[in-house]
């Protein structure tokens, strides 16, 4: 008869980043079932965002929700305040959002890779992915200002303007990097000791991920074609820039990293594009109205559907303000995942599933 | 955006004859304080389908209301549910306080002051 032990795994542990905290009930090695407690960084940033800070404000606020993906909270923010005070942004503006939504996502999926590579045991390829993810985010400084918490989505279009320069060094540094995002790719593809963690380690089936509501890679790595980029042509114009919904079909750590790899290529065309493409005019818009009625936006953050209902009653102080994040969406596939695989391969099904405690608790 | 008014008597069946799992995705649950006791609940979900549509569930209910839980047709809205319960103090059927708070945290931060 198998020894059932429980498990506790956060919400301070060397695998995890994030202050989370798993019971896992195992029977001899095999996870059976599994706690998540996702409670421990709430901010009130929901609270402050419809008290303390006028409407105007708030996309400075929200860009603190995230280190890591602020990009996403300010530009889904602005959209929603922009639909409540009924407002067009210059087309500028808009391809240098994406630009810097790309250029985060480029950042984020290689940290995500590089703490794959961490938990399965592969040290060396931690430290080359880490140190190859380093241009983007000195190029997300140099367009924004900040490594990270760029409050470069204001209400209106953005805070600061592409100078040729800079531009200039985003093409120079994309050129030095596509070779080495080659290497990369062929060791988490090929590499044979990395297929043994990796491998038919924390599936989802497509059903599944469907009925879990599972979103962003962890969903397009089960096969469901589900990315925010592909139905928001109206707020951001990603067709016309080289958008390319990518999906694998195994579900599992490997799928999930080939995944994000092959999402690299496509934030780097997508870049290229906007370099090669970018509108002439203003970066922002001067607007004067106040928020009015009902909105709600989708993005595609990096780990998946960021979502913001916002009510403004024709004041500077909105009504209320709802930040629905990816890794809330994944918690209920995040708990199922486990089940069924051995302790060993916990770190590396958390480090690919990519959680965000930050964005999710706010 | 599709609104479909709803109230917490239909709720389980308006969302039962809805939602199908390989057609819908659930974005999240919300809810708006409306002062004077009131709240606005609201269930967001999209399509799968390219192009996809939203459609929203709505319906106001007494602060105290005890609201039906979608979970057991909708596994995901656990959490949604979880986390209303926590800010906003809703009384949601099988669901309890300590998700994204303490348990033991008094009152609702969202919810407004009398």
């Amino acid at each position: 008869m198998a020894t059932r032990y429980d498990i506790p795994v956060g919400s301070q542990h060397i695998s995890l980043l994030e202050p989370l905290h798993f019971k896992l009930v195992t029977e001899n090695e095999k996870i059976v079932d599994v706690e998540a407690n996702v409670g421990y960084v709430h901010r009130g940033i929901e609270n402050a965002c419809t008290s303390k800070f006028k409407f105007r404000q708030v996309s400075f606020v929200v860009g603190r929700v995230c280190g890591l993906c602020s990009i996403s909270h300010t530009t889904a923010y602005s959209q929603v305040a922009e639909k409540l005070i009924k407002a067009e942004i210059p087309l500028r503006a808009k391809y240098l959002r994406m630009l810097v939504i790309e250029l985060d996502r480029i950042h984020s999926h290689l940290l995500c890779l590089s703490h794959v590579a961490e938990n399965s045991g592969f040290e060396a390829l931690f430290m080359k992915t880490m140190k190859d993810r380093e241009f983007s985010m000195e190029l997300l400084e140099a367009v924004t200002g900040n490594r990270v918490q760029f409050d470069y989505s204001i209400v209106g279009g953005v805070a600061r303007d592409l100078k040729p320069e800079v531009a200039k060094e985003i093409q120079q540094k994309l050129n030095t990097f596509k070779p080495k995002l080659d290497d990369i790719m062929d060791t988490f593809k090929n590499n044979w000791s990395l297929s043994l963690k990796n491998k038919g380690i924390g599936s989802v089936t497509r059903e599944n991920a469907m009925k879990l509501g599972a979103v962003g890679p962890l969903a397009r790595a089960a096969g469901l074609a589900i990315d925010v980029r592909n139905e928001t042509e109206d707020l951001l114009p990603w067709k016309q820039v080289g958008f390319e919904l990518i999906t694998e079909t195994a579900g599992d750590v490997h799928a999930r990293n080939l995944v994000r790899l092959r999402e690299l290529y496509v934030s780097i065309k997508i870049i290229e594009n906007i370099l090669n493409g970018l509108p002439e005019g203003p970066i922002v818009q001067e607007l004067k109205t106040l928020p009015e009625g009902d909105a709600t936006v989708r993005i595609e953050a990096p780990r998946g559907e960021l979502f913001y209902f916002a009510r403004g009653n024709k004041t500077q102080i909105l009504e209320r303000l709802k930040i629905k994040a990816p890794t809330f969406s994944n918690i209920p596939a995040f708990v199922e995942i486990f089940k069924g695989n051995e302790y060993a391969s916990v770190p590396a099904i958390i480090a690919s599933y990519d959680p965000c405690l930050s964005c999710t608790a706010r | 955006m599709k609104k479909i008014e709803t109230s917490l008597d239909k709720l389980h069946s308006d969302i039962s004859n809805f939602y199908k799992f390989d057609l819908h995705h659930f974005i999240v649950m919300n809810a708006v304080d409306l002062g004077n006791e009131k709240m606005e609940l609201q269930w967001f979900f999209c399509d799968y389908a390219h192009p996809c549509e939203t459609t929203m569930f709505q319906t106001v209910a007494g602060s105290n209301d005890l609201i039906p839980s979608i979970k057991d047709i909708v596994h995901p809205a656990w959490v949604g549910e979880a986390e209303l319960v926590d800010l906003l103090g809703l009384n949601i059927e099988n669901t309890s306080k300590g998700f994204v708070l303490e348990a033991d945290f008094d009152g609702a931060p969202l919810k407004k002051k009398k």
